[in-house]
């Protein structure tokens, strides 16, 4: 089981400069902390014009940041946004390898193609063609690098033959991710080889399912690059406390904060009649999470089961329902909107790190390798394969 | 989270009255409903909700359009303007403004759903080359909208958000919460252009709906259940909402 933070960079009203200033250096603190307590992932989102919900619009510079200041924790960059308005392909490849380096080949690198309408709207983004092009862009990061000599004729982009610079330090580059809003999205990271990156709330059934769907189909994949990251991390929340009453006082609201913030993003299938969206984005999959059941007294009232709210031992208990359902890394997100003193969000981390981190680990499982290399495809410069 | 700043009070010299809440469901059968959903700017963003909802990044206005071939009041037209908005971690439509074709028809979109209705003169023209829909209001056009290009879609891939309508009730001034359930027959998706649109006409000046953002058309049987929850207007949905018959 491996351990991530998460992080959005929520930023609640009144929106200050000075505000931003802080989220963001608290949660680089928090980053070097977790190096130190051995957490292994480190995930920043790209999300773009979502007020109190995400200020993390140029998160490469957030992780390149992360990277300077921490020696073993790995970088995610979870996740790049597949929309060449947003982000041209050649430059996602340069910037990725680029962190990928200066962070001595600890980068985990997500692709995800968008939810909101607000994001896709603001760079006017005809939201039928993002699978297309988080597809495209799937298929040529990659080549890119790897190849010496890449050219391209596609569908959302083209280029003519060049060494596309630098090369990622990690041979033959980053594992690769997709972050998994809507149900089925897991599938498509199945068939690609890339790992499963859950963002959104499911319960314990309904991730069972899908993570022995995802298992099954990844067992016969086309690989999209070289590497098969067969990995299904989940988000969760934390707040760990030795009091149980008190981890419940201090990580319901926090929970409750996030989820409310999210409910109130413009999703895209509100606003735009598509058959690329056929959900409203995380909120769907909340509101049918699972209440936990009210005759456990060491549950929180009023959270879907399974979130990281609460003592240590409830802590162990739930983690290890996650791990008996396939899951294998959890990334938690330490606090939303600044609900929680940064003080107590590092005793959280620091109480996780001492008591329930060591009941998931042993030397046997670090030693093992998490990837499987897998033979490059070659695609025709046509953009076929 | 921001909420809307509009004054409760001038918000109620619109509202309907509903004097009792039916136990009914109505239906309205052979709906004809273009929707157009813009977005607005900030200046329409918070000003134009009453405290109890919160409005979405970018502000978006709803404009529909129906044609109804069959009801309790026989068959109408009406056009209804939304902004977009949550009602607790809901999504939902607040309405503004809406105006239908008939005394009868009016008096019942006020009475049974709160919406603040009042007559004018609404045209639906669906062709196979687009569709069409003008506004009159006492002999001055209020809206008018143009959509060309009709691209079939699948019937999920519309989504109606339920309503909120401000309304004098037996609860007292509310946010009455309507659902409806449209059987969708077919669906189009289209291009469309607002090619006038006067928003003190619609409920308030600050509407602008200056960037349309999509259009679609959808024939469909509507049904509306009886109304469960209202909401205080000035305390948000978590702590405001009541039961229809149990007010706190």
């Amino acid at each position: 089981m491996k351990f991530g933070i998460f992080f959005e960079l929520s930023t609640p009203r009144p929106l200050a400069r000075a505000s931003e200033h802080a989220v963001y250096q608290n949660a680089l603190a928090q980053c070097r902390l977790a190096d130190e307590l051995g957490f292994d992932h480190v995930w920043a989102v790209e999300h773009h014009f979502l007020e109190e919900y995400s200020h993390c619009s140029a998160p490469e510079v957030f992780l390149a940041a992360v990277a300077a200041q921490t020696r073993r924790i790995r970088i995610g960059h979870g996740a790049v946004v597949f929309v060449p308005q947003m982000n041209h392909p050649i430059r996602v490849a340069e910037r990725a390898a680029a962190l990928d380096i200066i962070s001595n080949g600890r980068l985990e690198f997500g692709t995800a193609r968008s939810s909101t309408w607000t994001e896709l709207g603001g760079f006017e983004v005809n939201p039928d063609d993002t699978k297309k092009t988080w597809d495209e862009f799937v298929r040529v990061l990659p080549q890119m690098w790897t190849q010496t000599e890449f050219e391209w004729q596609g569908k959302s982009f083209s280029m003519p033959s060049r060494n596309v610079l630098p090369k990622p330090y990690q041979d033959p580059h980053p594992p690769m991710w997709v972050t998994v809003t809507t149900p089925g999205t897991e599938l498509d990271a199945a068939e690609r080889g890339l790992g499963c990156l859950g963002v959104s709330a499911a319960g314990y059934d309904e991730q069972e399912r899908r993570t022995k769907e995802y298992h099954r189909r990844i067992a016969s994949c086309t690989p999209a690059g070289g590497v098969i990251n067969d990995q299904v991390h989940t988000m969760n929340f934390l707040y760990c406390h030795e009091d149980y009453r008190k981890a419940r006082a201090v990580g319901v609201p926090m929970v409750n904060s996030f989820n409310v913030a999210n409910a109130h993003l413009y999703w895209t299938r509100e606003a735009y009649p598509t058959r690329a969206y056929q959900t409203l984005g995380n909120v769907g999959a909340a509101m049918k999470a699972k209440q936990a059941p009210a005759d456990d007294p060491s549950v929180a009232k009023g959270l879907p089961e399974g979130v990281g709210v609460g003592d240590p031992e409830h802590l162990v208990r739930v983690i290890k329902r996650w791990e008996s359902i396939g899951v294998t890394g959890i990334n938690f997100l330490l606090n939303a909107m600044e609900m929680v003193p940064q003080e107590e969000v590092l005793a959280s981390m620091r109480l996780f790190a001492r008591e329930v981190m060591p009941q998931f680990r042993s030397k046997h499982e670090a030693s093992q390798a998490v990837y499987t290399p897998a033979k490059m495809p070659v695609y025709a410069a046509s953009g076929s394969a | 989270m921001i909420v809307g700043t509009a004054d409760v009070e001038v918000l109620a010299k619109q509202a309907a009255t509903i004097e009792s809440f039916t136990e009914d469901a109505i239906q309205l059968d052979d709906v004809l409903c273009m929707q157009v959903t813009a977005e607005m700017r900030n200046q329409a963003r918070e000003a134009v909700l009453p405290p109890s909802l919160h409005p979405t990044v970018p502000a978006a206005l709803s404009l529909q359009v129906w044609c109804v071939g069959g009801s309790p009041w026989g068959a109408f037209d009406m056009a209804v303007t939304r902004v977009a908005c949550r009602s607790g971690v809901r999504a939902r439509g607040f309405t503004t403004a809406v105006v239908a074709s008939s005394a009868v028809v009016c008096r019942g979109l006020r009475g049974i759903f709160g919406f603040p209705a009042r007559i004018g003169e609404v045209s639906l023209r669906h062709g196979y080359d687009g569709v069409s829909a003008w506004v009159v209001d006492g002999g001055e056009p209020i809206l008018r909208i143009n959509a060309i290009d009709p691209e079939p879609m699948s019937n999920d891939d519309v989504q109606y958000t339920s309503t909120v309508n401000l309304a004098h009730t037996p609860q007292g001034l509310r946010l009455v919460q309507l659902e409806c359930d449209h059987a969708i027959t077919r669906v189009e998706r289209l291009r469309a252009s607002i090619e006038s649109f006067v928003g003190k006409a619609w409920g308030n000046a600050l509407l602008d709906p200056y960037r349309v953002v999509s259009a679609s058309v959808t024939r469909s049987t509507a049904v509306y259940p009886p109304i469960r929850f209202v909401c205080k207007a000035d305390e948000l949905a978590f702590t405001g909402t009541e039961r229809v018959g149990v007010s706190r």
